[in-house]
């Protein structure tokens, strides 16, 4: 299925814009040291680790407990970022597979007292890869490719029925969710909010930003650019470009269902809006924000946009959604790659997207 | 047999309700090619123009005719200012209008606050046939559905701004090099669909009354008929709509209601995968 490294990156440097990516995997990986520019992401990720580590020791305790949520809906943010920001899938109900598995783990305590991590982080992943794997196959393989509003309204109602399910269903808690989940365990020992529940988080969010990472850089994650910015073009190559897609969005799933049990663990209950549009479109103002396609992008937006909210729902919380708003669209129009554009140059970006969109439809 | 005659005035005007919301959707889906997702919102405008007119201790038909008169020019300036930078990637203008909506709706809360609004029928009472009671208010939706039904149709079929419409629709560049200024076109059609949305708002405030997510709640229904329907005609979405409406109406009285609203969904997006051009393919109207 994988063609010859040379020609996707020829196919992808011709689009223009995405020839930094194919000098930077050249760079990455034959060998041959080209200088693109400056190199700022491994500042801006080093930064961000660093940060991080240090932020309990700094913060208060109430406010490690915030950094903890922070850091798992930046892991969330990830599992959007994959799909959007690399393969342009555009996913409006990442939250059914993020809900579904916090749905699943909350089950699993109340129902069979599992609450082992070694158990539970592995099922709520296998939830939300199992959804997203059946979800996505549905939407994206078939004989027809399907439209990318097609696959947006397709994950969007998906999320909207999972909601309308979950408040309608009396096993799962209706209106009210599950509440006070026990703590996950570990031996004898029990995951509490704290320092340690947050070095916990901040360890498996680094685990999977670095496969994340060196998946959206191989071949693989070269030919997802690649279809992003040019389906047609990847297809011809001999790539099953809806394969590839179905692939990713299952990762995506999977990650997204990891996110979620680590927060219904650490927040001790589970909900409708969890799996709804809410949480879904949440996760899309996260990843607009920092910047797509560029992993911390996604982690930094998440932490931006959670932080702003917690700082100003105290004072502006009536006003707080609308300036979400006019940012929002302020960044749309203006900054299409995110606030983390400001700091990093295209050709960082493996790839690109908008720069070539404009040609693809009738402007009046 | 009364029963089953309210029933289905029910599901009627249920459906009714569904079109008269989609069709603005749908317009604007069919001849710009973007999905509107401000456009529950301008539905809410329009509920809270006719709420305030009653608040005001003006006649209730005061706002219900200026609704969509002010929400249609409120959309042909969002068009110009916002809207028309997202044309040229339809996943931008999902976003851009979804930013639009929130910041709409979420003005909009902080207005009326958590509270739902209400607002008396103008038509109050019922409709008595023999033993069967219907609502005068909700015949009068149906009624006026129609009537807008038939005005888009004749709009877009026999004027020449319909001509106009049309033309861009099937080739931009040719309507452009044939002297129609595509742009106003543009214009011209987001603000009549944004209109269409603000009497959908104002007509169904008295039977839904009015908080913020009203327009939320028909979103994704709307988006769902708009693509069953098809786009690129006019009689698609308004068939979509049709059977959506119809659907989410009628399933609730044989079954239990949230497996009802689950399944249209469901339903519907497995039809869309089989058959992505919708019930009525093609272009024009």
């Amino acid at each position: 299925m994988l063609k010859p490294m040379s020609v996707v990156r020829q196919a992808i440097a011709d689009d223009g814009a995405g020839d930094g990516m194919a000098e930077r995997v050249a760079a990455g990986q034959a060998g041959d040291r080209v200088k693109v520019g400056r190199k700022v992401l491994p500042i801006v990720e080093g930064v961000v680790l660093v940060a991080a580590l240090l932020a309990p020791l700094v913060l208060q305790d109430y406010l490690t407990v915030f950094a903890t949520r922070v850091i798992i809906l930046a892991l969330f943010a990830l599992s959007f970022d994959l799909v959007w920001g690399y393969a342009g899938i555009m996913s409006f109900g990442q939250a059914l597979f993020f809900g579904s598995a916090g749905y699943g783990v909350a089950l699993l305590a109340r129902d069979l007292d599992i609450t082992n991590i070694l158990l539970v982080l592995p099922a709520g992943t296998l939830i939300g890869l199992t959804f997203a794997l059946l979800l996505g196959g549905f939407l994206l393989l078939g004989r027809h490719p399907s439209s990318v509003i097609f696959v947006s309204l397709g994950t969007l109602t998906g999320s909207y029925a999972a909601d309308r399910l979950a408040r309608g269903w009396y096993y799962l808690g209706g209106q009210n969710g599950i509440p006070s989940i026990a703590p996950m365990t570990l031996g004898g020992y029990e995951f509490t909010e704290g320092p340690a529940f947050y070095y916990l988080v901040l360890g498996i969010l680094v685990a999977v930003y670095l496969l994340c990472r060196f998946l959206v850089r191989s071949q693989f994650g070269l030919a997802l650019a690649g279809l992003r910015e040019n389906e047609q073009r990847i297809a011809f190559f001999g790539y099953k470009a809806q394969h590839l897609k179905a692939i990713i969005f299952t990762i995506g799933g999977g990650v997204a269902g990891l996110a979620g049990s680590l927060y219904a663990f650490h927040e001790g209950f589970v909900w409708p809006n969890m799996v709804g549009v809410v949480v879904s479109t949440q996760v899309v103002l996260y990843v607009l924000f920092g910047g797509s396609g560029t992993l911390i992008g996604a982690v930094i937006g998440a932490v931006i946009v959670e932080g702003v909210s917690f700082w100003l729902s105290d004072n502006y919380r009536d006003v707080w959604p609308i300036i979400l708003g006019l940012l929002l669209l302020l960044v749309i129009l203006f900054r299409p790659l995110g606030l983390i554009s400001f700091v990093l140059g295209e050709r960082e970006r493996v790839g690109s997207f908008g720069a070539k969109a404009k040609e693809k439809r009738h402007a009046p | 047999m009364a029963n089953a005659f309210v029933a289905a005035f029910e599901i009627l005007s249920f459906g009714a309700i569904i079109v008269l919301i989609v069709l603005g959707l749908g317009i604007i889906a069919s001849m710009m090619g973007i999905f509107n997702f401000a456009q529950g919102e301008f539905v809410l405008l329009g509920a809270y123009v006719t709420y305030l007119a009653y608040a005001k201790g003006l006649p209730i038909w005061a706002g219900m005719v200026a609704a969509p008169f002010l929400v249609g020019g409120l959309g042909f300036v969002l068009e110009a200012l916002i809207i028309r930078r997202f044309y040229a990637a339809p996943i931008v203008a999902m976003l851009g209008t979804y930013a639009l909506g929130l910041i709409i709706r979420e003005s909009v809360r902080g207005l009326i606050g958590g509270f739902y609004l209400t607002v008396p029928e103008p038509i109050g009472g019922s409709i008595d046939i023999g033993a069967m009671h219907i609502s005068a208010w909700r015949f009068t939706i149906i009624v006026i559905t129609l009537l807008v039904m038939g005005g888009c149709y004749l709009l877009l079929s026999r004027t020449s701004f319909g001509l106009r419409v049309r033309a861009t629709l099937e080739n931009p560049s040719l309507a452009r090099a044939s002297g129609i200024s595509t742009p106003l076109i543009y214009g011209a059609t987001f603000a009549f669909g944004a209109a269409l949305a603000g009497l959908a708002g104002a007509l169904i405030v008295p039977v839904f009354s009015l908080f913020a997510d009203l327009g939320l709640r028909f979103l994704i229904q709307g988006f769902v008929a708009v693509m069953v329907g098809g786009v690129g005609s006019f009689i698609g979405p308004v068939a979509g709509a049709g059977v959506i409406g119809t659907l989410s109406a009628a399933l609730p009285w044989v079954m239990a209601p949230v497996v009802a609203d689950v399944l249209v969904f469901v339903l519907a997006i497995v039809f869309i995968k089989f058959r992505p051009q919708g019930l009525i393919a093609g272009k024009g109207v």
